[in-house]
């Protein structure tokens, strides 16, 4: 009998997923033996499993999920979406009883989905400790909720780095890259001053996406956002409000360009590709953008870790498993997810080489950074030593993020902030009403 | 009698042909509107879980009660008004223009007859994008006309601008259903006799008067439908706005449309969002009687 919030399996045979229990913890000491190795072994499942992505290079995951089943593995169906709007997309097909093996999430929605029964916790499943331990231990708690259970699998991740025009920063003067917010403002400033770029700054301020610049910027300054119970303890240091009150000048003084409340980070890049900016923060694959648009400034666009001596965002978007089928079908949904998630049977990064590949993203594991494989993959214009150190040292992601209430919280966050930029509110209004924002989300009930 | 036995029979059969004909409209009615209805109704009335696996705890009018207490609402009211009445005007008012213009002989006419059809036949989000471009502050045609006309001097983010974004989605909204206004209006232009026309010019009436107490009586059925299913398709627009803004800046575009769907989906408040829908629905729905009643009353006083 199989619970199907713990996967616990009950009963004295001894069944497929007993074995491969039984062969991972025999074989912790054996960690070369290519049996153990993520992917390894075939599901027993011979049907067709069910996968859904959002629309990222839909012929690179066709064909990576073709390898998969090429190499003796059950076939995929994949189905691929919009990302704009995948999140409610998914939402709706599960809620109408759509049985989708493994499918692409945002980590903000991963407990949910948990509680929502539309998820499987993985704690059982053979490596998954392995898959864990390979992670840098700042991106654990993206995967592994306050309770250790394990809720997803990395898809990628990035850290929010900034993307600097060198050649702008030398002409204005600026000997040091900016890094801490007052830098930012000042360079900017700076930059406007000289006649250089008229709107210096750049970053995805769009209602969706204000999430995750609050987190970029709260943690630039050391400023813890939640805490472990997920109380918005942001809410009590007095340095926050500095932080909007930064937000607010660099919109209203425009530092950044009026658009940026609407604009796609396709045009963004180009902005900075045309030398139309000169400060462009976000997820550090965006250089892969500005450099293959090869516009006027392109090649003179490099990254920069952000926070001074303090930390950047880690983001990571993840894989889930659905809470479908039997043991054999969710086995081979798993391998599928470890193959697509870490490693594949022969331990390489073979689909993060592909992503590194195509288009700059991450994984994060250490081992990721050292594969040789993954640096040939990377182009050379990213100091994978760098973003390293940035992974393991200068990032943090915030667990509060995976809370069952934080999807809430966060479809909120972008009015809120929105109201700051347009001057509809003070940067002390800002804070209460964020605070408030997830307060009353994490109270539940009905709200608008 | 047997008489009647056979005029009994073949109501009958008259009766059952109907039933059979229609039946397969009225349950595809059943199942595709009155069945949502309904559970949208009761969805209202309960804190529904995310995963929609029950109706959840049964809080009578809670869902109501935060709905009109909420500062968001009002305001995504107040959004959605000002966008129904710039859609139902300008819609409606450029359709009749365009109508009236078409319908004059002129060299070209069929061609243009044929350029109207053009942007009711492209999908609302399609137009959405379109417009999104097109009024793009960096690289926008509609900055480079105003700026070519002398109009403006510098090229404007309007979309970043809460008093200019909704002001655009209703232009973008506008340039679609003007045409299928325009389109509808046409009919009925062609088929007012050329007669009465011609009786009102011979009594001395200019081209207002005849404007004003020939064409606009005869077309006022087709005004009638036309303004209906403007207002309707105003109370629930989507595409157009959340293509070109999603329904920001700040609250400048949200409309009521944008809101259920935030709620529904994203934040999955499945009550929350069920009471907004039947509150948008009512709306539509009184707007529409409404309109009818107003415009039938115009016609009998006239």
């Amino acid at each position: 009998m199989t619970d199907f919030t713990t996967n616990k399996t009950t009963g004295g045979r001894l069944d497929r997923r007993t074995f491969l229990r039984g062969t991972a913890a025999s074989a912790l000491g054996l960690a070369a033996m290519p049996a153990l190795m993520p992917g390894a072994a075939h599901a027993a499942f011979d049907g067709t499993l069910k996968m859904l992505a959002w629309d990222f290079q839909p012929n690179t995951i066709a064909s990576l999920v073709d390898g998969w089943s090429g190499d003796g593995n059950p076939q995929v169906d994949v189905a691929i979406i919009p990302n704009v709007g995948y999140s409610p997309a998914l939402q709706t097909r599960l809620r109408g009883g759509d049985e989708i093996d493994l499918y692409y999430n945002f980590a903000y929605n991963t407990q949910k989905f948990i509680d929502e029964g539309w998820a499987m916790t993985l704690n059982d499943m053979p490596g998954v400790d392995e898959m864990i331990d390979d992670m840098f231990e700042s991106s654990r708690p993206t995967h592994v909720n306050a309770a250790g259970n394990v809720i997803s699998v990395p898809y990628f991740s990035a850290v929010h780095t900034l993307h600097a025009n060198e050649r702008f920063l030398s002409e204005a003067g600026i000997d040091k890259m900016p890094s801490t917010l007052a830098e930012i403002y000042d360079a900017s400033v700076a930059l406007r001053d000289a006649g250089i770029v008229e709107a210096p700054y750049v970053a995805y301020w769009i209602k969706e996406f204000c999430e995750e610049y609050l987190h970029v910027y709260l943690l630039n300054e050391g400023i813890e956002a939640f805490d472990a119970e997920g109380n918005p303890v942001f809410a009590d240091d007095p340095r926050t409000v500095g932080v909007f009150e930064w937000w607010q000048k660099m919109y209203r003084e425009g530092l950044a360009p009026q658009s940026v409340l609407t604009d796609d980070p396709g045009k963004l890049s180009n902005e900075m590709a045309q030398g139309n900016a000169a400060l462009f923060v976000l997820h550090h694959y965006f250089l892969s953008s500005i450099r293959a648009l090869e516009g006027p400034e392109s090649a003179n666009v490099v990254l920069a870790p952000l926070g001074g001596d303090n930390h950047t965002f880690q983001m990571g978007e993840v894989l889930q498993l659905g809470n479908t089928g039997d043991e054999e079908r969710r086995l081979a949904a798993w391998e599928l997810a470890k193959f697509y998630g870490w490693k594949d049977a022969e331990g390489n990064f073979t689909v993060f080489e592909k992503w590194a590949d195509a288009a700059g993203l991450a994984a994060p594991y250490a081992g990721f950074f050292t594969d040789e494989a993954v640096i040939a993959a990377f182009p050379d214009y990213y100091d994978l030593g760098q973003l390293s150190d940035i992974f393991e040292t200068g990032s943090k992601v915030v667990p509060a993020r995976t809370l069952p209430w934080y999807p809430d919280f966060q479809a909120r966050v972008g009015d809120i902030v929105h109201a700051l930029l347009l001057d509809q509110a003070t940067p002390q209004e800002t804070v209460d009403a964020l605070a408030k924002a997830a307060r009353d989300a994490a109270d539940g009930g009905p709200k608008l | 009698m047997t008489t009647t036995l056979r005029k009994s029979s073949l109501a009958r059969a008259d009766a059952w042909f109907g039933v059979k004909m229609t039946s397969v409209a009225a349950i595809s009615m059943a199942v595709l509107l009155i069945v949502p209805s309904v559970l949208t109704v009761i969805y209202s009335l309960h804190d529904v879980p995310a995963s929609g696996v029950s109706f959840g705890e049964f809080i009578g009018l809670e869902n109501y009660r935060v709905i009109f207490t909420s500062k968001v609402f009002w305001r995504s009211v107040e959004v959605t008004m000002i966008f129904t009445g710039g859609f139902v005007i300008f819609s409606t008012g450029i359709g009749l223009a365009m109508a009236l213009l078409l319908n004059q002989n002129f060299i070209g006419r069929g061609f243009a007859r044929g350029l109207l059809i053009i942007p009711w036949a492209t999908p609302w989000l399609v137009i959405g994008i379109l417009w999104k471009w097109y009024a793009d502050g960096s690289v926008g045609g509609l900055n480079a006309l105003l700026v070519g006309l002398g109009i403006t001097s510098e090229y404007k983010n309007f979309l970043s601008d809460p008093n200019w974004a909704l002001t655009l989605t209703i232009v973008a909204a506008v340039w679609r259903q003007a045409s299928f206004a325009g389109i509808l209006l046409l009919a009925g232009l062609q088929s007012l006799p050329g007669e009465l026309n011609e009786a009102a010019e011979l009594d001395g009436a200019n081209a207002w008067q005849r404007l004003r107490h020939v064409i606009i009586p005869w077309l006022r059925p087709m005004l009638v439908t036309v303004t209906v299913l403007n207002i309707i398709y105003a109370f629930l627009q989507f595409d157009v706005i959340f293509a070109m803004t999603q329904g920001g800046p700040g609250d400048a575009t949200q409309v009521l449309s944008i809101l259920i769907y935030r709620q529904l989906f994203v934040v999955t408040q499945i009550g929350l969002g069920s009471a907004l829908a039947v509150v948008l629905g009512a709306a539509a729905l009184i707007g529409g009687l409404a309109t009818v009643k107003i415009l039938y009353r115009g016609a009998s006083a006239t």
